[in-house]
């Protein structure tokens, strides 16, 4: 095998763009198709929509197509056959595998694969790991708490399909981590960002391990947008001398998609085996042109027990205009997945991004990795508080790097803070999806 | 890129892998050991077509 080829699949992945629309309308037609006759769920969607297989013959049709959003697929879990519920498309006793969401924003879904679509997934994320260069002879250590949510568990199976080495890091605390990477010389690994700064954090401080002098030389993220924010990705690479690259997925849809090796400043989506479209976030209309944010709007062509047609997912994205220069057609989504329709919100009459307050805090040398926002109102005034840690050494410099950080904010933000500083350690540490934004305007409001 | 092979070239020999295999799990109704492992063998498969741009 030509461990020199840049892409997994050279054939799809340079497709032109009229190539790769076609096969977008061809796939997303045999899906329709697919759903209609074997899911009672889309069936009763589609019919009253006023749908049926034959009027799917364009892009514009397929926007006719009825949405479906994490709510629908929890309203039909209390339909048979259990514990799926009535989009389920074949036999029970075909499905393999059970995965469920994390449930943050309310019951969670379950999803069930066949064998067919967990091999589909294990492919998707063939893609993204050979595009971040892992190849045979990579001894990838996975530090995830193998259970049921679906995060890591397909890169598993990806890195073995690649032909890579994997090593289960499951039930071991950091520590035993950090020296089994040692002990095993890994080269490579995944996990979320929060963990892998918290990880650095306790090979220094806890173990005096230098992480620079472990050998990952390469280190996908996944479930948190961190390694498309460039503060956050650059303080992953500098505490590990290795090259963060980011990914987006999820349970309910697949692997979507993938930063490359050339680390363009976004993701490409895998538009052979995914269609997304982007809303306007207030009007709905679809947004082709580059550079403006929307609402993500994702097909999974291929993906049969359960199918994800015109999935809402509540991202924020926009297309980039720029062609990678990597070589691949797929296109580029700018920065990532921005953040989440339901995590932005107004204060003060200002639309405020969590991630953008990120990209501030760990843009600031002498501040630590931890942040909390919290957001609160006095009377009629909105207020936000923002809590830091500062760095071991920076003691000293609080005043000025108060100023530093509320200039900063400011200018990307354009808001006001309070800033409250702790002590290096003193805020919350987490080992997978972070909870540093909290709204308690509207906690406050869901109270009884 | 490099050059690669045609993949309509490709898809032949995919699909006679195909034949054989569904062949295989019909004729292994009774027989599991076989039957199970035909079925992954055919998923194999499948991604394989996905691979050469199969949208049938």
């Amino acid at each position: 095998m030509n461990q020199g080829q840049r892409c997994w699949n050279p054939y799809l992945e340079t497709l032109t763009r009229e190539e790769l629309h076609r096969l977008q309308l061809q796939k997303f037609k045999r899906i329709f198709h697919w759903a209609y006759t074997h899911s009672r769920f889309h069936r009763r969607l589609y019919e009253k929509a006023g749908l049926t297989p034959a009027d799917i013959t364009s892009f514009e049709d397929i926007r006719r197509v009825p949405k479906v959003d994490k709510s629908m697929l929890r309203d039909i879990q209390s339909k048979a056959p259990f514990p799926y519920g009535d989009a389920l498309c074949v036999p029970l006793e075909e499905v393999v595998e059970f995965r469920q969401t994390s449930g943050t924003t309310g019951q969670p879904v379950y999803q069930p694969d066949t064998w067919q679509d967990w091999e589909w997934w294990s492919e998707c994320w063939a893609f993204v790991l050979w595009a971040q260069g892992y190849r045979p002879g990579d001894r990838v250590f996975i530090p995830f708490g193998y259970n049921v949510f679906v995060a890591f568990w397909a890169g598993h199976y990806a890195a073995e399909k690649i032909g890579c080495e994997v090593v289960p890091g499951g039930v071991l605390d950091t520590q035993a981590r950090i020296l089994k990477i040692r002990e095993v010389r890994a080269t490579a690994m995944m996990a979320t960002p929060t963990y892998i700064l918290g990880m650095a954090e306790t090979a220094r401080r806890k173990m005096d391990i230098d992480p620079t002098a472990l050998g990952i030389s390469k280190i996908t993220c996944a479930g948190e947008p961190g390694a498309s924010i460039a503060s956050t990705k650059q303080r992953m690479e500098s505490a590990w001398n290795a090259k963060v690259f980011d990914h987006a997925g999820a349970t309910e849809i697949g692997a979507w998609s993938y930063e490359c090796a050339a680390q363009p400043g976004g993701i490409h989506v895998n538009e052979a085996f995914f269609l997304v479209e982007i809303e306007d976030l207030d009007t709905g209309e679809p947004i082709e042109a580059p550079g403006r944010k929307g609402r993500m709007v994702i097909t999974a062509f291929d993906r049969m027990a359960q199918p994800c047609i015109r999935f809402d997912a509540k991202d924020l994205v926009m297309w980039e205009h720029a062609p990678c220069p990597c070589g691949r057609s797929f296109r580029l989504l700018k920065g990532g997945v921005l953040g989440r329709a339901d995590d932005i919100t107004k204060v003060k009459g200002v639309l405020l991004a969590p991630a953008a307050v990120e990209e501030v805090v760990r843009s600031i040398d002498g501040l630590g990795d931890e942040y909390e926002v919290i957001i609160d109102r006095l009377g009629d005034m909105d207020r936000i508080k923002l809590k830091v840690e500062i760095a071991p050494g920076f003691e000293d410099r609080i005043r000025s790097l108060e100023t530093v950080l509320k200039d900063q904010l400011r200018l990307k933000t354009n808001l006001g803070y309070r800033i409250e500083f702790f002590d290096y350690g003193k805020l919350p540490r987490y080992a997978v999806k972070a909870k540093r934004f909290r709204d308690l305007r509207k906690e406050s409001f869901h109270s009884p | 890129m490099n050059q690669i092979v045609d993949p309509a070239l490709l898809a032949e020999e995919a699909s006679r892998i195909r034949a054989a295999a569904e062949k295989l799990r019909v004729m292994s109704a009774d027989f599991p050991a076989v039957n199970r492992n035909a079925v992954r063998i055919l998923a194999s498969v499948r991604m394989i077509e996905l691979n050469l741009g199969d949208a049938s």
